[in-house]
């Protein structure tokens, strides 16, 4: 995609326009096992959350939710993962620069469901803030799908009279049966 | 903090019961040290060194200290809606914004606060202010939230989580 040169108009070209509404192909986000016990056990460890309905099979059973579930986004992180199999993203990223910022190179290895840049000569990015919607929890042995597409893009004046563009992207998570698990939206400020 | 037998004891909270200006009780975390930050880096496999390589934040970055990621707060916010709900309840929306850096030493303050309540096809909706307070009172996680509360007497919230057309987009 050719990218706008022109920093005086605005910054809300028709190639940025024309984005609006691009999906990335929809992917498993969960590794081919599904919804695990030990990844869950570590993740609501680190998020500090003791509920048993993450962990007691007995006790979950007599929950709304009639079984172990997940944290509410859990869903959301698990397309961070390795697959087993892959070559090593750290040890690629750090041999290609031994000063890599551990970001560089390291999550360039997935580029499957991701959306095309947005073809603008603003490259800073900033995190403009996030809205959750939750529908429901996975539960152990869900698999877990993911596909994001850019629900938004504004433009904005910043208060030096700067270009700004509001980019929103949504992502839409669902499990085997294609049910909605959450919906999350991200906001970036590019400018 | 609060513990497994807390959470799997937890009485259900009732729409009726509620006032707008009501605060919910806070959930304090902290203080978060370098390995909470670690464990979590580990846990969803971000390998940012800000967040756990100090010389590399410090020197090359430029930053007061390693840092706490915005992730780990995105999770934190549901997290606590979750709890205010159970455990019949649904957490079915929340925005926030990063604003204020978490270091380590940091402790939060996780709150939510009624802004407006209404009903909704038998189901009780309550709006939400939500944050993240650090211990000198910054705001480093300012949103809003909707949770729904069964009513006394009222039906069951459906799960999965259906929410009411006319609510939907809003």
């Amino acid at each position: 995609m050719s990218q706008s040169p022109a920093p005086s108009g605005s910054a809300l070209t028709a190639e940025v326009k024309a984005v609006i509404g691009v999906s990335a192909e929809k992917i498993e986000a969960s590794l081919p096992w599904g919804i695990e016990r030990e990844g869950l056990r570590i993740f609501t460890q680190a998020i500090m959350d003791p509920d048993p309905r993450y962990w007691d099979d007995a006790f979950a059973k007599t929950t709304k939710f009639g079984a172990v579930i997940t944290p509410p986004i859990y869903c959301t992180y698990l397309g961070r993962r390795t697959p087993p199999g892959s070559e090593d993203p750290i040890t690629r990223a750090f041999t290609e620069n031994p000063n890599s910022d551990g970001i560089g190179g390291v999550r360039d290895t997935e580029s499957r469901g991701r959306l095309p840049g947005v073809p603008t000569h603003l490259k800073r990015i900033l995190n403009a803030g996030n809205a959750i919607e939750l529908r429901q929890y996975p539960k152990l042995g869900d698999r877990v799908f993911s596909q994001a597409k850019y629900a938004d893009i504004k433009e904005r004046v910043g208060k030096d009279g700067s270009q700004m563009l509001i980019v929103t992207t949504e992502t839409v998570y669902t499990n085997q049966n294609d049910e909605v698990l959450c919906i999350l939206r991200a906001s970036q400020i590019r400018r | 903090m609060t513990t497994a037998q807390e959470l799997r004891e937890k009485k259900q909270t009732y729409f009726d019961d509620i006032a707008v200006g009501h605060q919910f009780a806070p959930l304090v975390i902290g203080p978060l040290t370098p390995t909470h930050l670690f464990r979590w880096s580990a846990a969803i496999e971000n390998w940012h060194r800000i967040h756990y390589d100090q010389s590399f934040a410090v020197y090359h970055e430029g930053l007061p200290n390693i840092l706490g990621q915005g992730s780990w707060k995105q999770s934190i916010l549901p997290r606590y809606l979750k709890d205010l709900c159970l455990p019949d309840g649904w957490p079915w929306k929340v925005t926030f914004q990063h604003r204020a850096m978490i270091v380590p030493g940091d402790t939060l303050t996780v709150w939510a606060a009624v802004t407006k309540k209404y009903e909704e096809e038998g189901l009780g909706f309550l709006d939400l202010d939500v944050g993240m307070r650090l211990q000198y009172d910054t705001e480093t996680c300012p949103g809003k939230a909707t949770i729904v509360l069964p009513l006394r007497n009222g039906r069951a919230i459906p799960y999965p989580f259906v929410p009411p057309k006319k609510l939907v987009g809003e």
